[in-house]
């Protein structure tokens, strides 16, 4: 079977969306098609229910989000549906700052971005449009943003002000974290109702890229071929453009199944343009797979991520874990540094949290506690209360921080199945235990007020938030695609969203992903 | 044919609601009363928790893929109910009862029923309350179930926090509302 369209989008998680939005305005009498490996999970009448077998049963709250032979080693999330990891996320949308664009100008370290600050921001702005973003403006200038969120920010519960004002008496500023949930109707989705399962929404409050497919669905703007897995990137004689994506149909049969061809059958996909909107896990591999847009040897390489140290603070408080877990308070006040003294960025996060507040079966002597004695106990222990504060900090990969294909472990297609392993640059592992001093400094200088006592302190053992592997630069020997996503060696394929970056921040990145995905719809309208 | 761990717990899944599992779940409700006595305090609903409890054996299915979570790439699968358990436990408490001079563990006396409670729990190596039933033993299961579920945490901290519903923006800002008497319930 062969499809053709004017545009291939292969993926359909939160890139996928944005781009598919933004194209579907600037090219309009262009054809469209999303090719996803996933189902589609668009039974939005039942995620009610779904929350509350996850609450009571700890069940997938999203049916059949995987593919059973469809899994990779290392750090990779097994979602693979339409709305991708973005369906579970839990709305954070922080920005990067500057810094994060210009590291080697100003500090020496890893890559500069090829883009301007001013740039970005303005994607910034249209990404928190699109997705829906409730914030407020934050206390410090260098975060002065060019346009006001899009709603007013999410009200800091009771426990967040009770825990601003403790945690601002060390003369660090906090805001709430700018959240994509609507505190008003929004994009047809209706205002959050505060039930405390953003990694399942059930009013549609929290954006998820399956609300965008299906808008764009009923509008006829786009085709949606779920369920359909892209084994490989054919190029040109000349290798100048790909030619085709060649695919295979996953579809198990029955209603609702929308992928074009039967179980097992080829499909082929031509189009004038093709974009990789796979994530920082499938668009590289795919790429390898393909034996494409590696000229520069660099697909699968600089993987990265943030990495952070996290911590527990019981302070003299009353407060009531479980008003919103999912709110958090944020400072940005360490995303900048003095380009002349040591290195180290980080964010800072504060939630509510029942952290030792648990009850028990035995006391701490190794007695059973029954009934109003196990009460008793529990009560006693909330007397004080608790916050859990977290820092993501800046680390930057090394050539060998990898995704590669490995060859003992492959799908029910004979397709080696990627492995992604994370490597530092010198300059990040010399100053790491200067970091972790730095941030457990200023989780004490936090614990001060309040009679604050700092505890389980611990080092989170992977790179959160990851992306790169096919990261962006002006010279084709360095990277593999243009600041625009275009591959230096293929005219017509776009890699989009979080492989393209080329350091990974130190902060919650999604915005970022979107906000570049949306800035390259611009090019790829034109291509 | 290779038979993989998911298909097995799948295939128990559906041997669950079998007669036959039917009727051990009668023979294990019947005394969680007697347990929920000893075990849940005395300031709780503790009809409500039994009842609680009960529709959660109910509704559980074995073979339920589980949140797989971020970043992580292993899939699992609910186990075997907790509740195939039950009538042995169930059994090993009435024996105890009747070597105490009572008929049955619910019609012994308050002050008998703790003790051979007490002896239960200790030598079920129960450590601590799992927030979902696990199967180690009834009694635990049971107070695991209650003292992490929302109502619980309600009437810990004596203020309508309401974790597990869904509240509204409104009014987050303040404290919660102190808690009326036996309020706390299993809203949805």
């Amino acid at each position: 079977m062969i499809h053709e369209s004017d545009i291939c989008i292969i993926g359909g998680g939160i890139t996928a969306a944005m781009l598919a939005d933004k194209l579907s305005e600037l090219a309009p009498r262009s054809s469209i098609t999303v090719v996803e490996a996933g189902v589609r999970i668009f039974d939005f009448e039942n995620r009610t229910s779904y929350r509350q077998r996850s609450l009571d049963y700890g069940e997938n709250a999203w049916p059949g989000d995987f593919i059973d032979d469809q899994a990779g080693a290392g750090i990779i999330s097994r979602t693979m549906a339409v709305g991708g990891s973005a369906l579970h996320w839990g709305g954070v949308t922080n920005r990067f700052s500057e810094e994060d664009l210009t590291l080697k100008s100003r500090y020496g370290l890893a890559v500069d971005w090829p883009i301007a600050w001013a740039d970005l921001e303005r994607h910034y702005c249209e990404a928190e449009r699109r997705l829906g973003v409730s914030g407020e403006p934050g206390p410090l200038p260098e975060d002065r943003r060019s346009e006001p969120y899009p709603m007013a920010p999410m009200p800091l519960s009771y426990n967040l002000i009770v825990l601003k004002a403790w945690a601002e008496k060390s003369g660090i500023p906090f805001q709430g974290t700018p959240q994509a949930k609507n505190t008003r109707p929004y994009g047809g989705r209706m205002q959050c109702m505060r039930c405390n399962t953003c990694e399942i929404c059930p009013t549609g409050a929290r954006y998820s890229p399956d609300f965008t497919f299906k808008q764009l669905l009923a509008a006829g703007k786009i085709a949606l071929h779920d369920q359909t897995l892209v084994r490989r990137l054919v190029a040109s004689g000349d290798r100048r453009r790909i030619e085709s994506a060649q695919a295979v149909s996953l579809a198990r049969g029955g209603p609702g199944r929308s992928s074009p061809g039967e179980g097992g059958e080829p499909i082929e996909y031509r189009a004038k343009t093709f974009v990789l909107a796979s994530g920082y896990a499938w668009s590289p591999h795919l790429l390898l797979l393909s034996g494409v847009a590696n000229s520069s040897g660099l697909v699968g390489k600089y993987m990265t991520g943030h990495a952070f140290i996290g911590g527990q603070i019981e302070l003299d408080a009353k407060l009531y874990p479980g008003m919103n877990e999912q709110h958090s308070l944020i400072s940005r006040k360490f995303f900048r540094c003095a380009s002349d003294g040591p290195f180290v960025r980080h964010d800072l996060r504060v939630w509510e949290s029942s952290a030792g507040r648990d009850p028990r079966l035995k006391d701490s002597s190794g007695r059973l506690l029954l009934g109003d004695g196990l009460l008793q106990d529990w009560r006693a222990r909330t007397e004080r209360g608790a916050a859990r504060v977290r820092a993501y900090y800046d680390v930057h990969p090394s050539a060998d921080s990898t995704l590669t294909l490995d060859p003992s472990r492959k799908n029910r297609w004979g397709d080696p199945l990627p492995v992604i392993r994370h490597a530092l640059d010198e300059p990040t592992i010399a100053r790491k235990a200067a970091t972790r001093e730095h941030i457990v400094g200023v989780f004490n200088q936090l614990a001060k007020a309040n009679n604050g006592r700092l505890f389980n302190v611990s080092e989170g053992g992977y790179l959160d938030h990851p992306s790169g592997g096919c990261r962006m630069g002006t010279d084709p020997a360095a990277s593999v695609c243009d600041s625009y996503g275009r591959t230096h060696d293929h005219e017509n394929l776009f890699v989009a969203g979080s492989p393209t970056l080329p350091t990974g921040g130190c902060t919650n990145a999604t915005l970022t992903f979107a906000a570049l995905a949306l800035r390259s719809a611009t090019r790829i309208a034109n291509a | 044919m290779a038979v993989s761990r998911r298909s097995a717990i799948k295939t128990l899944g559906a041997a669950a609601g079998s007669p036959v599992f039917r009727l051990q779940a009668a023979d294990f409700e019947a005394i969680l009363p007697s347990i929920a006595e000893v075990v849940l305090p005395s300031e709780a609903d503790r009809t409500a928790a039994v009842a609680a409890f009960t529709r959660w054996i109910r509704n559980y299915k074995e073979g339920a893929d589980t949140d797989h979570g971020y970043g992580n790439t292993r899939v699992r699968t609910t186990g075997p109910s907790p509740a195939r358990n039950y009538p042995a436990h169930v059994a090993a408490l009435d024996r105890a009862a009747r070597d105490r001079g009572a008929g049955s563990f619910a019609a012994a006396a308050l002050a008998d029923r703790r003790a051979i409670l007490e002896a239960a729990i200790a030598g079920s190596n129960v450590e601590r309350l799992s927030a979902r039933p696990t199967g180690a033993h009834i009694a635990t299961d049971l107070m695991g179930h209650y003292f992490n579920s929302s109502p619980a945490a309600d009437l810990c901290y004596r203020a309508g926090i309401g974790r597990d519903v869904c509240r509204g923006l409104p009014g987050s800002e303040k404290a919660p509302a102190p808690l009326p008497p036996k309020a706390g319930s299993y809203r949805r």
